[in-house]
């Protein structure tokens, strides 16, 4: 595009410098807090006065942040398992409704998309309290998988709708059980969806604070909960070099699906609220 | 297997998580009526009656009225942008990364940035344009700031697959017949466009009148938001009835103010496919 500048109308022009300009903004605040990382002083100061690697020292080696880490991490696996799995599993059952029936199972799977997090978190926080599963693994876990379902529904359905239902049919056709031609023949099929879902549903899960804020405890904590915590009451730069590492991660993730299935999949497989109200 | 026999019992699982959540919504809403054991509605006539719980939700609608606004403003652009670029993998990876970052991170970048001693601060008064910090967190502006930096990539992403599948043939039709530039944006370009920008403000708008963590670290405790004042009533005044009609209220108000976009969505959607 750079170089049909001259060639652009006015309107492509002022859409475009506006553009740029966003395009640059975007990932400012970040570098600041890549900057403010490497400081050597106690507190937070921008610029450093002088700088050192002791705050990444001091994450890495301490066992309180190690864990949150873990607890992060094997959360967001499980999360993402669990949500591709139900999600799949409704995909299918939607396949084989009628348009009306599935309209309504598409409407309660949207659902918690309309619900703003402070409200989710409420909700949630009593389903912990009435199960007494408070500042638990399995809790959080729950809270998850209804926060990440809408996101990893729309890429599967969307994947399994585009699927030539002539395959399975010749799959069953030829003598395959049901459950072979879904091994066999659906599933090789379903890549590109399935993993947008399992990477999606990670990366929510693994980042997710406003919600998860509200079913952590004094023993059980996620990452992302224990950065805003620490944030909140101290202000050495710990956090800066814990974010820095979250930042490395995220943009590791986003190059593994850019490499895997592509960014697109991302654009054109995004959430539509109205389509909850549209019930198709 | 019994699914075998009808795979509709596939939706079970997925509909059980969604059960037990609105199970516990329900549960909150019916809670906030017995604030005592007994039923009153004192909690929502309060709400109603008395000036500081006005001021947060008011606040909370403007906060997210503007943060909306300001994204449609600055998304459309990059949108437009996008779906022209040829390298657009690269755009993309650009816009998505930092969206994925955590939003505790990209709160903390915009308090380096706005604080007293923050970036901008110490430049202007390093500079002398100013002889004391301005303040610019801790309130709204703050707020609104990192908000829509927070969701700024999910209006560009809920825009760009609008216009990514519109057909430019229609835009050269348009030009070959004598529309300006401007004409062409207005009367094609933005009427295609249309639905992509209301999802996305109907997203972005439902995501910053439920945010809690952005609110609480660039607005403060003291001109909270529902998100923030919601956080407050649990873990500081434990008076969980309250907070449970903050969310039912939240949910209203939210979903009353979706409804106008929602139908003229639907409107616009009829009038297409007839």
């Amino acid at each position: 595009m750079a170089g049909t500048w001259g060639k652009m109308n006015s309107i492509d022009r002022s859409m475009a410098t506006i553009a740029v300009i966003v395009l640059f903004l975007l990932p400012a605040p970040l570098f600041f807090v890549a900057w403010v990382s490497f400081s050597g002083e106690q507190f937070l100061r921008i610029p450093p006065r002088d700088y050192s690697m002791r705050w990444y020292i001091e994450f890495l080696s301490s066992p309180k942040w190690m864990y949150s880490l873990a607890v992060s991490t094997i959360l967001g696996l499980v999360v993402a398992v669990v949500t591709t799995a139900t999600a799949l599993f409704a995909a299918l059952a939607a396949e084989r409704m009628r348009s009306g029936t599935r309209g309504m199972l598409e409407f309660f799977i949207m659902l918690p998309l309309l619900f703003p997090a402070a409200a989710m978190a409420i909700a949630l926080r009593a389903v912990n309290d009435q199960l007494d599963i408070n500042a638990t693994f399995i809790g959080v876990m729950i809270a998850h998988v209804v926060i990440c379902g809408p996101f990893a529904y729309r890429p599967i359905s969307v994947n399994l709708q585009a699927l030539d239902p002539s395959t399975r049919e010749a799959a069953m056709s030829l003598g395959a059980s049901p459950l072979y031609a879904l091994w066999r023949v659906i599933l090789p099929q379903m890549k590109p969806g399935l993993i947008t879902s399992l990477w999606f549903s990670f990366i929510i899960s693994f980042d997710e604070v406003n919600v998860t804020m509200f079913l952590v405890g004094i023993n059980f904590t996620t990452l992302p909960v224990q950065t805003y915590a620490h944030l909140a009451d101290s202000g050495d730069p710990i956090v800066a070099a814990i974010s820095v590492f979250l930042i490395v991660i995220t943009l590791l993730l986003v190059i593994l699906l850019q490499r895997t299935v592509g960014l697109r999949m991302l654009v054109n497989s995004e959430s539509r609220v109205s389509e909850i109200q549209q019930g198709k | 297997m019994l699914w075998m026999a009808n795979p509709r019992l596939l939706a079970i699982p997925q509909l059980g998580f969604i059960g037990l959540f609105l199970y516990g919504f329900l549960a909150i809403a019916w809670s906030s009526f017995f604030p005592d054991g007994v039923f009153s509605l004192d909690i929502y006539a309060s709400f109603i009656s008395e000036k500081t719980y006005q001021d947060i939700l008011l606040r909370t609608i403007q906060v997210s009225l503007w943060t909306s606004a300001f994204c449609v403003l600055l998304g459309y652009p990059l949108a437009y942008f996008l779906a022209r670029a040829r390298n657009t993998e690269l755009m993309l990876l650009i816009l998505i990364s930092p969206w994925l970052v955590s939003i505790v991170v990209r709160t903390f970048g915009w308090m380096l940035i706005l604080g007293n001693v923050g970036v901008i601060n110490k430049s202007i008064l390093a500079l002398g344009i100013v002889e004391l910090p301005v303040r610019m967190m801790f309130n709204t502006t703050g707020v609104i700031i990192g908000l829509v930096h927070v969701l700024l990539p999910l209006m560009v992403v809920c825009i760009l697959s609008v216009l990514v599948k519109a057909d430019r043939a229609l835009e050269e039709a348009a030009g070959s017949l004598g529309a300006t530039p401007l004409q062409t944006f207005v009367r094609v370009i933005w009427p295609i466009s249309l639905p992509g920008v209301y999802n996305g403000v109907l997203l972005v708008f439902l995501v910053a009148m439920g945010a809690i963590v952005t609110p609480i670290l660039l607005g403060g405790f003291r001109q909270t938001m529902v998100g923030s004042q919601v956080f407050q009533e649990v873990f500081m005044l434990f008076n969980f009835p309250r907070a449970a009609a903050y969310a039912v209220v939240l949910l209203i108000v939210s979903f009353v103010m979706v409804i106008p976009i929602l139908l003229h969505d639907r409107h616009l959607r009829r009038k297409r496919s007839s």
